[in-house]
C-alpha cells in the first residue's frame, strides 16, 4: 500500500520542483511545519557533526597527508594508500581479524541463546543465575583479561594446563603459541560478551507468544522440535541484531590483544584495530593509521550490507 | 526537496567546523614568541604516579615546586598526575590540540621520536656548561639527539640479575660468587633446570629492552645506529639470538616466555632462580619477604652492559611559556630536587652527588653503582616502530620456525624496510 501512495505523489512533486519557491521561503515553510522536530534534533545533530561527521571527514583528509602532530603537515597524495598494498602486517592483521570473527561470532550467539534458554526454562534461582551470567559483562575488561591470562598461563602451573594434565594432555602454550593465541583471545571475548547477548535473547524469548507453544504441545511436538520450529525462527530479528553487533564488535577487537599478547607471537594476534593503534600511537604515523581505519570502515560496511541483504530483509514475521 | 536542503545544512555545518578547526591553529602559533626576558606566568607539568603512594608524591611535588618558586616566584606551577596507561596517546592528543603540558616526563625511546618530529624544544640555549657537570655521563645519552639536548634526566635505572638465594642454595652454589659471564650463568642455569627450577624469567611479550637487547649489547652487537646502520644481524648480535634460543630450548626460561608479560607468579612462588630486575624489584621482594635475594653485577660477554631506562623532563615546542618551562626542567633535575624526588620514588638519581640518598640502603647503593653500564634502549626515532618486528622474529625463533641467524636476518630486513619509510 505504502508504495502505491508514494508513486502517486511523485508526479506532482517532480512538477513542483521546476517552479521552486525561493530558498528562504522553503526553509521558512519547513520550519513552520516541523519546528519542534528541529529544535529537539539540533543539539543531537551538532553533537553528531562535531564528534562523528567531522572526525570521519577529517580522517579521510588525513590519509593524503604526511601528518605532523606539531608543525605543518605536507600533502603526499596517495602514498599512504599505496603503502597499504605492500604492508604484509596490515594484511595479516586483517586476516587475523576475520579469523577472530569466525571464532567469536557464532559461539557468542550460541552461548548467549543457551544461557537465555537456561534462564527462561524456569529453573530455581533465575535471578541469581542471570546475575552470574551477566557478571563478566559489567566487570572491567582489564580484570577479566587478567583472570584469563592467569587461567591460560602457558606453563605447567597454569590453571588450565593443570586441569589438562589430569586428562593426560601435555602442557599447552596457549598465548605463546601462534596457532592457539587467537583462539584463546576469542574465548576471552566470548566469555566477556555472552552475557549481553543472553539479555537480548532473553528479551526476544519473552516476546514469543505462549499460545504457539501450547498449539505445538497439542500437536505433540517435542521440546527439541518446539525449539527448532518455533523459538529459533521467531528469534530472527534478534539473531540479526546480535549478529550485526557481534560482527562489528569482532572487527573492532583491540583490548585483548593489547592487554594479553601485544599482537604476538609473530603478529598472530595483531588485529586491524590493534595494528592501527600501534601505527598511530607507537609509530606516530597518524596518516597511515587513518588509511587503516578506512579499510576497517569499508570491511564493516560491506559485511553489514551483506548481512542486511541476506539476513535482515524480512522482519515482518511479527 | 526536503532532502536537499537538509544536505545543505549538513554541508554548511561541516564546513564551518572545518574552518573553526583551521582558524584555531593559526591563533595558537602566534603566541609562541614572548621576549620580555622575565620568567613568569603559568606552566603545567605532567608527571606520573611513580609510586603507589599518591599522598607522599603530592607532598614531594609541593616541595619541589616550592624550591623552584624560590628562584622564580612569579611562575604558577600546576602539577598534574597522569596515569601511566596510554600516556603516549594522552600526550600526543593534547599536544596536537595545542592544550598540552608545558613540561612532561619522557622516556628514552620517546625522546628521539618526538625530537625528530620537531615536537620538542631544544634546551641548549637555556643551559650553561656547568649546568651539566654533575650528571652521570650515561644518563645524558638518552637526552641528546643529533648533538642537541632536548631534556634533562631525573632518574635512572639499572637492570641486573636478582637471584633467589633459596634456589642458589638448592643447586649447591655459593651465593657470594654469583655468575658474571655468560658461561658461568649457563652453567648455573643447567644446574637449576636439573633441580626443576627455571633459571631466568623472560617476558617475551614485553619490551625488548628487558629481553633480548641486553644480550645483544653484552655480545658486542647493536640494533641500529643513529645514522641508520642496521647491526642486528651482525655476528655479535646473532650470538645473542642464539643465547635466547638456547635459554628457551633448554627450558631455562618458562614455556610461556614467547608472549608472557610477566612471570611474577613463578618468581615469587620460588620457581625461578633469577630475574632481570631493578629498584622496583627490591621494593617488591622486601615487601613480599618470601625469600632472601642477592644482586649480581650486569653480565659480561664481550662488554659489560645492561639496560636501564632514563627518565627525563622535556618541553614541547608548542609550550606557551618555554622560558619558565625550561627553567623548571633545570630546577627539577638539580641535585637537591633529585634527592627529594628519588628518595620518594626509589629510583637512582642522575646527579652523582644525589646518589648519597642510598648511603644506608645496601641494595640501592649497589644498584646505583651499575648505572654506568646502563644503556637506555635504542635511541632512534624509529626505535619503537622496529621493536614489534624484532619481537616477532624472536618469537618465531623461539617457536622453532626459524634459526637464530634466519630470525636476525629477517629482523634486519624488516628494520631496513621500516627505516626506508618516510
Amino acid at each position: 500500500m505504502d508504495k502505491v501512495i508514494e508513486k502517486n505523489t511523485k508526479v506532482p512533486l517532480l512538477h513542483e520542483q521546476k517552479v521552486k519557491a525561493p530558498l528562504l521561503k522553503r526553509i521558512k515553510d519547513e520550519w513552520k511545519k516541523n519546528a519542534l522536530v528541529y529544535i529537539i534534533l539540533i543539539p543531537i545533530l551538532i553533537h553528531f557533526l562535531i564528534f562523528q561527521v567531522f572526525p570521519f571527514v577529517y580522517s579521510f583528509f588525513l590519509t593524503f597527508l604526511h601528518y605532523r602532530i606539531i608543525g605543518t603537515s605536507e600533502f603526499v597524495g596517495l602514498q599512504n594508500w599505496k603503502q597499504l598494498f605492500q604492508d604484509e602486517i596490515a594484511w595479516k592483521s586483517i586476516w587475523n581479524t576475520i579469523l577472530f570473527s569466525f571464532y567469536y561470532i557464532v559461539p557468542t550467539m550460541a552461548i548467549g541463546l543457551i544461557l537465555a534458554l537456561v534462564i527462561k526454562s524456569g529453573i530455581r534461582f533465575t535471578k541469581f543465575f542471570k546475575g552470574i551470567f551477566f557478571l563478566p559483562v559489567v566487570t572491567s575488561f582489564v580484570v577479566v583479561a587478567g583472570i584469563w591470562e592467569w587461567l591460560f598461563s602457558g606453563t605447567e602451573s597454569g590453571f588450565i594446563n593443570y586441569l589438562l594434565s589430569f586428562l593426560g594432555i601435555d602442557t599447552q602454550l596457549f598465548l605463546s603459541d601462534s596457532s592457539q593465541a587467537l583462539i584463546v583471545l576469542a574465548g576471552l571475548s566470548i566469555f566477556k560478551v555472552s552475557g549481553s547477548t543472553m539479555i537480548y535473547y532473553f528479551a526476544g524469548l519473552q516476546s514469543i507468544p505462549k499460545d504457539m507453544y501450547e498449539a505445538a504441545k497439542i500437536d505433540g511436538a517435542s521440546a527439541f522440535k518446539q525449539f527448532w520450529m518455533i523459538t529459533f525462527p521467531l528469534l530472527k530479528p534478534i539473531h540479526f541484531y546480535v549478529l550485526i553487533i557481534t560482527t562489528i564488535g569482532s572487527f573492532q577487537i583491540f583490548d585483548s590483544a593489547f592487554l594479553l599478547t601485544n599482537g604476538g607471537p609473530n603478529f598472530s594476534t595483531s588485529t586491524i584495530v590493534y595494528y592501527l593503534y600501534t601505527i598511530g600511537f607507537t609509530n606516530l604515523n597518524f596518516s597511515y593509521a587513518a588509511v587503516l581505519s578506512y579499510v576497517l570502515f569499508v570491511i564493516i560496511l560491506i559485511v553489514s550490507l551483506i548481512q542486511r541483504k541476506y539476513f535482515g530483509n524480512d522482519q515482518s514475521i511479527y | 526537496m526536503k532532502k536537499k536542503s537538509l544536505w545543505f545544512i549538513v554541508l554548511l555545518f561541516t564546513f564551518s567546523i572545518f574552518i573553526a578547526g583551521c582558524s584555531d591553529d593559526e591563533k595558537t602559533t602566534s603566541k609562541e614568541s614572548k621576549e620580555d626576558g622575565k620568567v613568569d606566568g603559568e606552566i603545567t607539568v605532567w608527571v606520573h604516579p611513580y609510586t603507589s603512594d599518591a599522598k607522599k608524591e603530592e607532598d614531594m611535588w609541593k616541595e619541589i615546586v616550592a624550591n623552584y618558586n624560590k628562584d622564580f616566584p612569579d611562575v604558577k606551577v600546576n602539577i598534574e598526575t597522569i596515569p601511566w596507561a596510554n600516556r603516549d596517546q594522552k600526550v600526543l592528543t593534547a599536544l596536537a590540540a595545542n592544550n598540552g603540558p608545558d613540561v612532561f616526563y619522557a622516556i628514552p625511546d620517546q625522546m628521539p621520536q618526538y625530537a625528530d618530529a620537531g615536537m620538542l624544544l631544544e634546551l641548549d640555549p637555556y643551559l650553561k656548561d656547568s649546568d651539566l657537570d654533575g650528571f652521570v655521563e650515561s644518563s645524558l645519552v638518552s637526552t641528546t639527539w643529533k648533538g642537541k639536548k632536548y631534556g634533562l634526566p631525573i632518574l635512572q635505572e639499572a637492570y641486573t640479575f636478582f637471584y633467589n638465594l633459596d634456589v642458589v642454595k638448592a643447586i649447591g652454589e655459593d651465593p657470594s660468587k654469583l655468575p658474571t659471564t655468560w658461561e658461568e650463568f649457563e652453567a648455573w642455569a643447567a644446574k637449576a633446570k636439573e633441580k626443576d627450577f627455571y633459571a631466568l624469567s623472560y617476558a617475551g611479550g614485553g619490551s625488548m629492552n628487558g629481553t633480548i637487547y641486553p644480550w645483544i649489547w653484552q655480545a658486542g652487537g647493536d640494533v641500529v645506529t643513529e645514522d641508520n646502520k642496521v647491526l642486528i644481524n651482525s655476528a655479535d648480535s646473532v650470538k645473542a639470538f642464539e643465547m635466547v634460543n638456547n635459554l628457551y630450548k633448554n627450558k631455562y626460561i618458562p614455556e610461556d616466555s614467547i608472549t608472557a608479560s610477566n612471570q611474577n607468579e613463578l618468581w615469587f612462588g620460588g620457581k625461578i632462580m633469577a630475574v632481570l630486575g631493578s629498584g622496583i624489584d627490591i621494593t617488591m621482594l622486601q615487601k613480599e619477604g618470601k625469600f632472601d635475594f642477592a644482586i649480581a653485577p650486569p653480565l659480561k660477554d664481550k662488554k659489560q652492559l645492561t639496560y636501564g631506562t632514563t627518565g627525563m623532563f622535556v618541553v614541547p615546542s608548542n609550550s606557551d611559556n618555554p622560558d619558565a618551562a625550561a627553567e623548571f626542567v633545570k630546577a627539577v633535575t638539580n641535585t637537591d630536587n633529585q634527592r627529594i624526588f628519588n628518595t620518594v620514588t626509589q629510583y637512582i638519581p642522575t646527579q652523582e652527588a644525589a646518589k648519597d640518598i642510598f648511603a644506608s640502603n645496601e641494595y640501592m647503593n649497589q644498584l646505583s653503582g651499575y648505572t654506568q653500564y646502563a644503556l637506555p634502549g635504542v635511541i632512534h626515532p624509529k626505535g619503537r616502530a622496529i621493536m614489534p618486528f624484532i619481537q616477532a622474529e624472536v618469537q618465531s625463533m623461539m617457536a622453532g620456525e626459524k634459526t637464530p641467524k634466519e630470525a636476525a636476518d629477517a629482523a634486519a630486513k624488516k628494520i631496513e624496510a621500516e627505516l626506508a619509510k618516510p
